[in-house]
């Protein structure tokens, strides 16, 4: 078979090729964890408020009981300011920008 | 005995209702026992709700933090934990956001949801070191195509019809103003990988995340390459490839039992 586009001798090169991109870029990879350790703190740190927020809960819970809400509630973030995507999605667009 | 009582507490604060099993235990004084059982309820709920809001901020910005609270708290009485860990609270949260009916005119909602908790757990999984792309060297190249590699712990995928990573893009909580993001551009197939502190996101070609989810679902090299040609006629191998030793999507490789049953019918 002269056509088939995939054969074990294809698929060696591309990853032999691969390996040798890569090891060139690899030197950032190596560092990469200490390069990007301060960026881990703050997200460590972000996560902790959400343990927080599970653990010390106290504060402005009061007793009234939220149950039986009325969902007569409809979602008002940022989805209406997004553009056509309060309608179900099919392929194009339904509520193009105005 | 305990058990019972256990039970009895339980039901009270997640039916929302008294159970008045657990109320008799409650000592009366100035404040009635349901009253105090409430209390203890709503803090239950309050902690949850603020669990779920943490790990999911683009859903909520997306929603609405009334919307969200009042949806978490639905979900948080029909889904409990589990697990006593609150970083695991929350992975079914996106199959229930898909069986909700108020929030159905948001479609693309629970794949926003899946890639938030997809970054999740990227966040918390085990560290590991990704694969060297030299130590491939020292094989022959031979047996390249029967190779089989192993996923960072780190590495998710996520597989939308909606333009999912452009979403929640525009909606972090910090943007003061919210990009328009056209639904009807397609699709996004994402790439979730914590290769060091930082949890990275890459968007896919359809072969490119045919390539990852096979690899990583234990094909070899040449089976997954197969899947990646199969979804797309012009699929680029070694760029892809070149691309995930870069980014550290996978930790080791092995040589496949293909590899040895075809070298065994050569002989």
């Amino acid at each position: 078979m002269i056509d088939t586009k995939l054969n074990s001798l294809t698929i060696a090169a591309a990853l032999a090729g691969a390996v040798s991109m890569a090891a060139f870029a690899a030197p950032t990879t190596v560092h990469a964890e200490d390069e990007v350790q301060c960026y881990g703190v703050a997200a460590a740190g972000e996560n902790d408020c959400a343990n927080a927020a599970g653990t010390h809960s106290c504060a402005g819970q009061s007793s009234v009981d939220y149950h039986g809400g009325d969902w007569k509630l409809v979602p008002a973030g940022s989805c209406e300011e997004m553009g056509g995507s309060l309608e179900p999605f099919e392929g194009v667009n339904p509520n193009p920008p105005a | 005995m305990l058990r019972e009582l256990q039970q009895a507490f339980r039901r009270g604060v997640l039916s929302g209702e008294d159970d008045p099993a657990a109320l008799a235990v409650i000592a009366p004084d100035h404040i009635p026992p349901a009253q105090r059982f409430g209390i203890y309820r709503n803090n239950t709920t309050g902690s949850l709700v603020g669990v779920l809001m943490a790990a999911f901020p683009v859903v909520t910005r997306l929603v609405g933090e009334p919307f969200f609270r009042q949806m978490a708290r639905t979900y948080v009485q029909a889904r409990p934990p589990r697990v006593p860990q609150l970083l695991a609270y929350g992975s079914d949260f996106p199959d229930f956001l898909s069986e909700f009916a108020p929030a159905r005119k948001l479609p693309y909602l629970p794949d926003v949801a899946r890639l938030e908790w997809a970054r999740q757990e990227a966040y918390f999984a085990a560290d590991a070191v990704p694969l060297a792309p030299q130590s491939l060297q020292a094989v022959p190249a031979e047996a390249y195509a029967g190779l089989r590699f192993a996923p960072h712990p780190s590495a998710r995928l996520v597989d939308s019809r909606f333009p999912v990573q452009a979403i929640w893009e525009a909606n972090q909580p910090q943007n003061e103003t919210v990009a328009r993001v056209d639904l009807g551009q397609g699709g996004e197939r994402v790439l979730i990988l914590r290769p060091a502190r930082l949890v990275l996101v890459y968007t896919l070609s359809p072969g490119n995340f045919a390539l990852v989810t096979a690899m990583a679902g234990g094909a070899s090299l040449a089976e997954a390459a197969g899947a990646a040609l199969a979804s797309e006629p012009a699929f680029d191998l070694q760029a892809a490839l070149a691309g995930h030793l870069q980014r550290g999507t996978f930790t080791s490789f092995r040589p496949g039992a293909g590899e040895e049953k075809e070298e065994a019918q050569e002989r």
